[in-house]
């Protein structure tokens, strides 16, 4: 039987705040002296990352070895070693933890690495003004983190995927600040990342709009350590006086002397918060608790200490032991709380009193009975802040005894709480050494839990905590694949390519038939062959990536593979143009022209939307590219349409007729094509014409950008009549257009004698008609009403009538006997007095 | 059917299509809200239109839009930090804003740029402004305009260019973009339990819709695309290499007339601005308002405005699908009942009546007489256009082209349009029509009157009868064709003779009894029937390929009357089982046919008609991929009257008359009237 939750409560304010110390682990000589190293604690039960402190001195003949580079150890909260790296750059300034547990490291000239648990790393840099003035310190927040530079500026980055750095608002500081910290952006009402300076005697606070002076008098402050919550500060001057006040600078809170701790010896070394209502100031080997009102709680160690704030509580690492001090939580405190009489309590005592097959558990039920649900729950809540699995189960079986007396009540609460400790007590054993409590659980939640594990490794754990808890698999899957392929990594030139190549295809089964199995059907096999491809297993890769269904996803791969035919025509395969402009761009900047166009040549019929697309964009783009490629694929017409869009665009006359000439040139060469060369035979001819015409009318009459028709049509119209009977003939143009475009030339030009000469010249090909229609619609109905006659006769009358010579009309229509026509077209007749005419007429016709 | 009768619409449930442009507007004000503070917006000119169905302007200066400009060359001189662009991605756009970008920051004056592309992101785009040196300058967001209804029952894309794209360009862009677009409507209204499709370009987007749906399986899919939806009853997607014909035939009907001779863009029209703005004086004086300048010549000189042809104007609803000959008697019977209705007002006795009467005259009356004012109006417009000698001369050769009359005649005929000088849209149109009627036109004819056409338009249109020639195109062929070309392109041609027969394109009905009664959905070409609506027909009405349903419904009517009595005169539609029964036909038809039954991820089910609840009317999306005609959704409109129990929803790239494809090819840009400070 563990000892009662009680025996580790330490009480506070007179017995009525207690806190807890819990010791999570001991690790006795897992870890070497904290004193001579720098730390960085990750959050959440995470792990601790140290270095050698070169500024302390070594004792000789001590066991720990001493290295001339740096080096970072990693430890898991129950002291177990994970990852151990030594750095190679220039010296380390800072390093700390993201919110995925990876570790940033930050040296003096601006260069970053975040560091995952195996020892992968991506690098970043600050930027080319951090690297000149460099870097003297930075802090580590778990979504980014704010570096002080040698001109002390402040730099901010965002993320942890190299976003440029921001610089904030220039803090206007002569030497660096004797401490500092920060307020990260989600905790602050600006959502943007806030700097606490400590300058002289005050507080700055810098953001990227603006440094402000709090004006507070009694610094310099030594330590400034902003609470899990970002609302308060706590503030350590150099004369040992600790002040909590709100981040705003609005409100004291408390104050504290902490050279009145009898026992302490030294200078202090860290003020943390734990939780958001207390703060631990640590000395050498003393940790000390000060409560809200000041009251404090002693806690000593044997050895240096290492305190790391928590959302809700405090991790002291002393020598050999990692404990957790926090508050004791209120449904905890009901329960176990002596003498306490809330139904929670009861409850527990029911049961109690139950499982000794006592008559009092009925009576205690009975004496709860309107509060009971409330009993149940703080029962439940209570289990979650236990640590022993023994007094979990207690306080779990008691919620489920008090169930028992309900009529209604969702179990749901239950269930999760009772599958939710499971997982928690799987992680906090050691081997694992995650001591998350349930509130922290809660708020980081279980996928983030199971990205943990994967990062240590433990596919099995996590894949069974996340089938447990009826998350999909793929993250875990994913993960463990990308770890398989390390792992399997063939040994250099050990065996031969032929058994390279069996472990390719055994380690690729053995991935694939795992997400069959497991049914991670929405695991990216792209990002699994991306890894694959990364260690130098492009077989591997490539092998991967046909199970990959996203053309998007396997594309970029697939180039970076230098698979250029592969990816092209997989792109071309999604139907996605997008896709295939970028393969086509990639292609055309790395390939020389000739084997750029040789690879979609090549590709024939399959590759054509790819060759079609790149003719689109060339047209727009990058015109000369086009011609090369329409040359080196004797694409004869193709070539011949080019230089005839060229020649549409180009103003200099002879610069067009030659790229027209080209274009025939271009056309004669396919047998098929004799027609267009034809054509554009009688173009360059054409547009020599209109060079000669425009210099006989001494550039007053543009020809230019005429066809034929249009030709002969301003010809006309500039009486340049010989002209345009010698294009008729020079290019074949038929009586029928000819005559058709010289009466609208004449219309136009009201040359109404020439008309009629030309009417006359000879037999019309057109007949008259279209002379009346046109010269009718050109609102010239007198000249029309001359060529009436020439028509046909049984025309004749509806053409008169167009012309409005009613007159005639009659006339044509008594001469024709067709009194049915006259009749019609009276109907039509714009006035009563033609109709009466009319109407005369038809009545004297029979 | 009396023109009462098919005013009414359906009145059973449709989808709501407002939803599409409630979804567009939010995702405009989100991306223009991701900027922070007053902006200027630079508008692609090609987008305004589209644009203008989704927002208003109050609601963009609502967001912080302070000033609005064209996308085009020249400075930008901007007031505020921030500059939105908002465009397609073309190569010249952005040429344009990284000529912005250095010329302001030659004169030192800086902003933010944000450039907003539709209907997504472009790798193109980014490269282009890295080359130009200012990708580091600008933010890149992606605007997602999708399908955007039109009408009540069509939505569109909206794309201009789709169809030289696709089989000019060869630039597929349109179908990836299609297919986005119908998952999008699958995610609000449900998967379609069937997918049906002609034309080689149909089968591929059909097939991107499925590998999209295969691969987006993940935690965000919507459970609309886990199961087949009970809205929808199949996609039919309608290629328009499969029906060339259609878009080269002019329009009769109201609309497709409309656009046809003054042109329809975004659901609006340009007209003169006397006929738009709405006169002085009261609605009483309105009745009796002086016509409007009906010649052509005038329309010219007058200022123009845009009106909006809304489905909301209910006259306008009534008479848009009509044939234009019936238009200007409906429009005679409504002005009429308005008369009426006005008179007996007037003979109102007690203040009740006449308070009532006010009422009336203020809300529907009112705005029953602008409408009929305006169409009126629009009709005046149009009747001069129809008279002219070349109107009527084109569409005598295309009926002699449809029956295959005296072809060689016909051609001689075009030659002489050629030679008249009519306006080359026309004339291509009908050389086209000629070819793929014929199967081709005699290679000496052809090449004359090639040479005839080059002659009279200019040489450089030389490429545009290369691109009709084309494999891809293929309307504008030489008969027998050469030895060389390849064997796709014999393949291509169309058997239209057999076609005329089997699919019943012509009817030969008495003109008399066609002026009356529209009993087949030839009424739009006043006695054709385009393939494309009858392709449909064959899978969602297959009685009415095979015969006349009005007719046939008059001999049951006479036999049996009672039995039909309470459907009113309405066939229960069949279930959708594919193209069966006309599996011969369709093979004869050039193109892939598709029919597939449509699953959620992982079900298989057999392939099969899919038992639905009867009492439920489903709806039928058809798509035209490369654009549609405004005759077509009429035709299908009448389709959808013949049946209980089915709706369509006519999805497209855009609307296309014959012209605006001739002009695409030719690259012939028609000036939209435009001035630097942009107005939707």
């Amino acid at each position: 039987m563990s000892e009662h939750p009680t025996t580790s409560w330490q009480a506070m304010q007179n017995g009525t705040v207690f806190y807890r110390r819990q010791q999570l682990y001991s690790m006795m000589g897992k870890m070497p002296d904290l004193g001579d190293y720098i730390i960085a604690g990750c959050r959440y039960g995470g792990p601790l990352a140290m270095m050698r402190d070169n500024t302390k001195l070594i004792a000789v003949g001590r066991a720990t070895p001493a290295h001339a580079k740096s080096q970072i150890q990693v430890y898991s909260s129950a002291g177990e070693g994970l990852l151990l790296f030594s750095w190679e750059n220039s010296r380390i300034v800072r390093f700390g933890w993201t919110l995925n547990e990876q570790l940033v490291v930050l040296n003096e000239d601006g260069v970053y690495r975040v560091y995952d648990l195996q020892g992968d790393y991506q690098q970043y840099s600050l930027g080319g003004e951090a690297s000149e003035a460099g870097v003297i310190d930075a802090r580590v927040y778990e979504n980014g983190m704010v570096a002080l530079t040698g001109s002390l500026i402040l730099l901010e980055v965002k993320g942890w995927d190299g976003a440029r750095p921001l610089t904030l608002v220039n803090p206007n500081l002569t030497d660096p600040p004797l401490s500092w910290a920060i307020i990260p952006p989600d905790l602050n009402i600006s959502r943007h990342v806030e700097v606490l300076l400590s300058v002289e005697n005050t507080i700055h606070t810098v953001d990227n709009l603006e440094n402000v002076d709090q004006r507070l008098s009694q610094g310099p402050f030594t330590h400034v350590s902003p609470s899990p919550n970002g609302k308060s500060l706590a503030l350590l001057n150099a004369a040992g006086a600790l002040l909590v006040i709100s981040s705003d600078f609005q409100r004291r809170m408390a104050e504290f002397d902490t050279l009145d701790v009898p026992s302490a010896q030294g200078n202090v070394k860290q003020v943390e918060w734990c939780g958001n209502d207390a703060i631990v100031v640590t000395w050498d080997s003393l940790a000390v608790l000060v409560g809200p009102f000041a009251d404090t709680l002693q806690y000593t160690y044997v050895g240096n200490t290492f305190a790391i704030t928590e959302t809700d509580g405090v991790r002291i690492f002393g020598a050999d032991v990692c404990d957790l001090v926090q508050k004791v939580p209120t449904s905890t405190l009901s329960i176990f709380k002596p003498g306490s009489t809330s139904p929670a309590a009861i409850l527990f005592d029911a049961w109690e009193s139950f499982s000794q097959r006592s008559p009092k558990a009925d009576e205690s039920i009975r004496s709860i009975r309107p509060e009971l649900a409330t009993a149940v729950d703080g029962c439940i809540d209570a289990a979650g802040q236990e640590w022993e699995p023994y007094w979990q189960r207690r306080l779990l079986s008691a919620a489920k005894f008090g169930q028992g007396f309900l009529d209604f009540y969702n179990p749901t609460d239950f269930i999760n709480m009772g599958q939710t400790l499971k997982v928690l007590n799987a992680v906090r054993f050691y081997e694992i050494g995650i001591p998350l409590t349930y509130a922290q659980y809660s708020y980081t939640s279980p996928t983030h839990l199971i990205s943990r594990l994967t990062s240590r490794n433990m596919h099995l754990l996590a894949l069974r905590i996340s089938t447990f808890l009826s998350l999909k698999p793929d993250v875990v899957l994913k993960h463990w694949a990308s770890a398989k392929i390390m792992r399997t990594r063939p040994t250099a030139g050990g065996t031969g390519k032929d058994s390279d190549l069996d472990s390719d295809d055994e380690v690729c089964r053995l991935i694939v038939d795992k997400f069959k199995q497991l049914g991670g059907v929405e695991v990216s096999y792209a990002e699994i062959a991306k890894r694959a491809w990364e260690v130098g297993r492009t077989g591997l890769a490539t092998k991967l990536l046909d199970h990959e269904k996203r053309a998007s996803d396997q594309v970029p791969l697939l180039l970076s593979m230098k698979e250029d035919r592969i990816a092209l025509q997989k792109a071309v395969d999604s139907g996605d143009t997008d896709l295939v402009y970028q393969v086509l761009l990639h292609l055309h900047k790395h390939l020389t022209l000739g084997s750029f166009f040789r690879l979609i040549e090549d590709g024939g019929e399959q590759l054509a939307p790819a060759s079609r697309l790149l003719q689109v964009y060339a047209r727009e783009q990058d015109r000369d590219m086009l011609r090369d490629f329409y040359y080196s694929d004797d694409r004869r017409v193709e070539s011949a349409v080019l230089a005839l869009e060229e020649a549409s665009r180009m103003q200099d006359p002879s610069a067009r007729i030659s790229a027209v000439k080209s274009a025939q040139k271009f056309f004669s060469e396919d047998k098929d094509r004799s027609f267009e060369a034809k054509i554009m035979d009688e173009f360059s001819r054409l547009l020599t014409l209109q060079q000669q015409l425009e210099a006989e009318a001494d550039g007053k009459v543009a020809f230019f950008n005429q066809s034929v028709t249009g030709t002969i049509r301003t010809c006309i119209v500039n009486g340049m009549l010989k002209r345009a009977d010698k294009i008729k003939s020079d290019f074949k143009v038929p009586d029928k257009r000819f005559w058709y475009t010289k009466l609208y030339a004449l219309t136009e030009v009201r040359d109404f004698e020439g008309l009629d000469a030309f009417s006359k010249s000879k037999r019309s090909p057109i007949g008259y008609e279209p002379f009346v229609r046109h010269l009718v619609e050109k609102g010239h109905s007198k000249e029309a009403v001359a060529y009436v006659a020439r028509c046909d006769p049984p025309k004749r009358a509806d053409l008169y009538a167009e012309c409005d010579e009613w007159r005639m009309v009659g006339k044509e229509c008594k001469d024709r006997g067709d009194k049915a026509k006259l009749e019609e077209l009276r109907k039509k007749c714009p006035n009563s007095l033609i109709a009466r005419e009319l109407e005369q007429l038809a009545t004297s016709m029979k | 059917m009396s023109t009462e009768e098919q005013g009414v619409y359906e009145t059973e449930s449709t989808l709501d299509t407002s939803l599409l442009k409630e979804i567009s507007k939010k995702t405009l004000v989100d991306a223009l809200n991701s900027v922070n503070g007053s902006k200027t917006l630079v508008l692609d000119p090609s987008l305004a239109g589209p644009l203008g169905l989704v927002t208003e302007v109050a609601l963009l200066k609502h967001h912080g839009v302070d000033k609005m400009f064209w996308l085009e060359r020249g400075p930008l001189a901007s007031n505020t930090t921030n500059i939105v662009y908002l465009c397609r991605p073309m190569v010249n756009h952005v040429k344009i804003i990284a000529d912005h970008i250095k010329r302001h920051a030659k004169e030192s004056s800086k902003h933010n740029y944000t450039l907003l592309l539709v209907p997504r992101l472009s790798s193109l785009v980014s490269r282009l402004l890295e080359e130009e040196g200012v990708l580091g300058d600008i933010t890149i967001s992606a605007y997602n305009l999708q399908f955007l209804p039109i009408a009540e029952d069509v939505i569109s894309l909206e794309y201009e260019s789709a169809f030289k794209d696709i089989w000019v360009d060869g630039d597929e862009s349109v179908l990836f973009d299609s297919a986005q677009a119908l998952v999008t409507l699958q995610k609000l209204f449900g998967l379609f339990p069937r997918l049906l499709g002609k034309g080689d370009h149909a089968a591929r987007l059909i097939d991107l819709l499925r590998t999209y749906l295969s691969q987006s399986h993940d935690t965000s899919t919507p459970d609309t695309l886990l199961e087949p939806s009970s809205n929808f009853d199949s996609l039919i997607v309608i290629d328009r290499r499969v029906d060339m014909i259609t878009p080269l035939l002019t329009q009769l009907t109201y609309e497709g007339l409309m656009d046809e001779l003054l042109g329809i863009r975004n659901s609006h029209v340009e007209l003169p601005a006397s006929l738009v703005n709405p006169p002085s004086n009261a609605p009483a004086d309105a009745a009796t308002a002086p016509p409007i300048a009906t010649s052509s010549t005038s329309l010219r000189k007058e200022n123009r405005k845009k009106y909006h042809l809304s489905s909301a104007d209910s006259l306008f609803k009534e008479t848009r699908d009509l044939n234009f000959s019936n238009v200007g008697k409906h429009l005679n019977a409504v002005a009429r009942r308005l008369d009426d209705d006005y008179k007996t007002s007037l003979q109102s006795k007690t203040t009740a009546q006449l308070r009532d009467f006010v009422e009336r005259l203020r809300g529907r009356l009112y705005s029953e007489h602008q409408s009929l004012r305006i169409h009126t109006g629009i009709s005046e417009l149009l009747v001069p256009m129809t008279r002219t000698e070349r109107f009527n001369k084109s569409l005598e050769i295309q009926q002699n082209l449809l029956a295959s009359y005296r072809v060689s005649d016909q051609i001689s005929s075009i030659e002489e349009m050629i030679a008249k000088e009519t306006d080359i849209e026309t004339v291509v149109r009908l050389l086209c029509l000629a070819s793929i009627t014929s199967g081709g036109i005699k290679t000496k004819t052809l090449e004359n009157i090639k040479r005839e056409f080059l002659q009279a338009y200019g040489y450089n249109f030389l490429p545009l009868l290369l691109s009709l020639a084309a494999p891809s195109l293929a309307t504008l062929l030489p008969n027998p064709l050469p030895p060389s070309t390849p064997s796709n392109v014999q393949e291509s041609k169309l058997p239209f003779a057999s076609l005329r027969k089997s699919l019943r394109l012509l009817i030969d009905d008495n003109p008399e009894a066609m002026d009356e009664v529209e009993n087949d959905i030839s009424f739009v070409y006043s006695g054709y029937a385009p393939i494309s609506v009858r392709l449909v027909q064959c899978v969602a009405q297959k009685g009415g390929v095979l015969s006349n349903p009005a007719e046939k419904e008059k001999v049951t009517t006479a036999s049996d009357g009672s039995k039909n009595a309470q459907a009113g005169g309405k066939v229960q539609a069949h279930p959708i089982v594919g193209w069966k029964g006309f599996e011969d036909i369709l093979a004869t038809i050039p193109g892939k046919t598709v029919d597939e039954v449509q699953n959620p991820v992982g079900v298989v089910a057999p392939l099969g008609g899919i038992a639905r609840p009867k009492d439920k009317a489903t709806t039928t999306v058809v798509f035209f991929l490369g654009g549609c005609t405004y005759t077509e959704i009429a035709a299908l409109r009448w389709v959808a009257r013949q049946n209980r129990g089915r709706n369509f929803l006519i999805a497209t790239t855009g609307m296309i008359t014959g012209s605006s494809i001739v002009d695409g090819l030719a690259g012939i840009q028609k000036a939209t009237a435009g001035t630097k400070d942009a107005g939707i």
